[in-house]
C-alpha cells in the first residue's frame, strides 16, 4: 500500500475520505488498518506498531515457566495449612466427643478442647508436609538429573515418595505405599493431560 | 530456578510456610540424626538404625514447629505492611516479637512476654546483619573520588611555554 501525502493534504480531512470513496481500486489490505488520517511529517507508517502482540522479555538463560524448586515452597506451605485445617476440624469433634462423654465443664472442657486442637491439628499437618517434602525432593532431584520436566516425572516422585515413606515398615507395606503413590500420580497426570487435550493449551507440569 | 524472589503478600504467607517447614525437616533431620546416632547401642548396624528411628520420630514435629513460627510470622508480617503501607526492618521486628508472643500464648503472661523479647531481639539481629551487609555490598558500587586538577590560571597570559597557553607538564596532564 502506497501512501500518496502530498495528493491528501491532512487538514483536510474530509476531502480525504471523499477522494478515498472515488477510488475503488484499494486492495483489501485497506480494511485491516484504520481509516484515520496519518501525518505527512512521520517517516513510517504508526499503523504498523499497533498491530504487535503484547511481548515479554525474559533474563538469558531463563525458562518461560515457572519450574519445580520454585512451586515446591507453594505446595509445602499449602498442604501444611491445608493439613492444619483438616486435623483442626477433625480435634474440634473429637473434642466435644470426649469432654461431652466424661461431662467436663468450664475451664477443663476448654483445656480439653484446646489440646484436642492442636494435638490433632499438628499431627496432620506435619505429615502432609513431610509427604509432600519427599514428594517435591525428588521431583527437584529428577528435574535436575534428567533435564526435563513432564509428566513422568510427576509419576517417578509420586512412587518414590510412597515407597520412601512406608520403607520401614515391611516389604509389602512398601510396596503398598509405592502402589497408592502410582495411582494418585497417575491419576493426576490423567487430569492434567484430559485438560490439556480440552484446552489445547501449554500444559504446567506440577 | 535460576532465581528465586519472594511472592508478594498475600502469597507470601503460604510460601513462607512451606520454607520454614522445608528449613524445620531437613535442619531437624541432620541435628536428630546425629543425635540418633550417638544415643544409639554400639554397632554400626543400630547406630543407623537409632539415627533413621530419630529422624522419623523428631524431623516433622521440628518441621511442623517451623512452620507454625513462619506462617505466624508472614501473617502479622502482611498486616503491618497493609496498616502501615510501608515495608522496614521494624516490620520485621514487631513481627517476630508478636509471633514469639502468640505462640507462647497458652504457657502464661511471664512466658509471652519472654518469648516476645526473644523474638524480637532475633530479628533484631537478623536484620542488623541484613543492613550490614547490604553497606557492605553497597561500597563495591560506589565511584571513585574525582580527579582535582591543578590551578590552570597558571598558564594564561605566559606564551613562552608552548604555543596553547598551557605549560608543558600541565598539558600532559590533561591529555591523560
Amino acid at each position: 500500500m502506497s501512501d500518496n501525502f502530498s495528493r491528501t493534504p491532512y487538514s483536510d480531512g474530509h476531502a480525504a475520505t471523499h477522494e478515498e470513496a472515488s477510488k475503488p481500486h484499494y486492495t483489501t489490505t485497506t480494511s485491516s488498518f484504520s481509516r484515520t488520517p496519518v501525518s505527512p511529517y512521520l517517516n513510517y507508517d504508526s499503523r504498523y506498531l499497533q498491530q504487535a502482540q503484547p511481548e515479554f522479555i525474559f533474563p538469558e538463560g531463563a525458562n518461560k515457566q515457572r519450574g519445580r524448586f520454585e512451586l515446591a515452597f507453594s505446595q509445602i506451605g499449602t498442604s501444611v495449612m491445608i493439613g492444619g485445617g483438616i486435623g483442626g476440624l477433625a480435634g474440634v469433634y473429637n473434642g466435644l466427643k470426649v469432654t461431652k462423654a466424661l461431662e467436663q465443664k468450664g475451664k477443663v472442657r476448654r483445656t480439653q478442647l484446646l489440646n484436642h486442637i492442636m494435638k490433632q491439628g499438628s499431627g496432620t499437618a506435619n505429615t502432609l508436609g513431610t509427604l509432600t517434602v519427599l514428594y517435591s525432593a525428588c521431583g527437584v532431584l529428577l528435574q535436575f538429573f534428567r533435564g526435563e520436566d513432564d509428566h513422568i516425572n510427576t509419576v517417578i516422585a509420586g512412587s518414590a515418595t510412597g515407597l520412601l515413606y512406608k520403607s520401614t515398615a515391611g516389604l509389602r507395606t512398601c510396596a503398598f505405599g509405592g502402589a497408592i503413590g502410582l495411582g494418585i500420580s497417575s491419576l493426576y497426570c490423567l487430569y492434567l493431560i484430559a485438560q490439556e487435550n480440552s484446552s489445547n493449551s501449554s500444559p504446567k507440569y506440577l | 530456578m535460576e532465581e528465586y524472589s519472594r511472592e508478594p503478600c498475600p502469597h507470601r504467607i503460604v510460601d513462607d510456610c512451606g520454607g520454614a517447614f522445608i528449613m524445620g525437616c531437613v535442619g531437624g533431620g541432620l541435628f536428630q540424626g546425629l543425635k540418633g546416632f550417638r544415643n544409639a547401642p554400639q554397632g554400626l548396624g543400630r547406630r543407623v538404625a537409632g539415627s533413621v528411628a530419630a529422624i522419623k520420630t523428631k524431623s516433622p514435629v521440628i518441621g511442623g514447629s517451623f512452620a507454625a513460627w513462619g506462617a505466624v510470622f508472614s501473617i502479622v508480617d502482611c498486616s503491618l505492611v497493609h496498616f502501615r503501607q510501608k515495608e522496614d526492618p521494624w516490620n520485621s521486628i514487631v513481627s517476630g516479637a508478636v509471633t514469639g508472643g502468640i505462640l507462647a500464648s497458652r504457657n502464661g503472661a511471664a512466658a509471652m512476654a519472654g518469648s516476645a523479647i526473644i523474638g524480637g531481639v532475633l530479628l533484631s539481629m537478623i536484620e542488623g546483619l541484613g543492613i550490614f551487609f547490604t553497606r557492605f555490598a553497597a561500597e563495591q558500587f560506589r565511584n571513585r573520588e574525582p580527579h582535582i586538577m591543578p590551578d590552570a590560571n597558571e598558564g594564561y597570559g605566559d606564551f613562552n611555554s608552548s604555543g596553547f597557553g598551557f605549560p608543558g607538564a600541565q598539558q600532559a596532564t590533561a591529555t591523560s
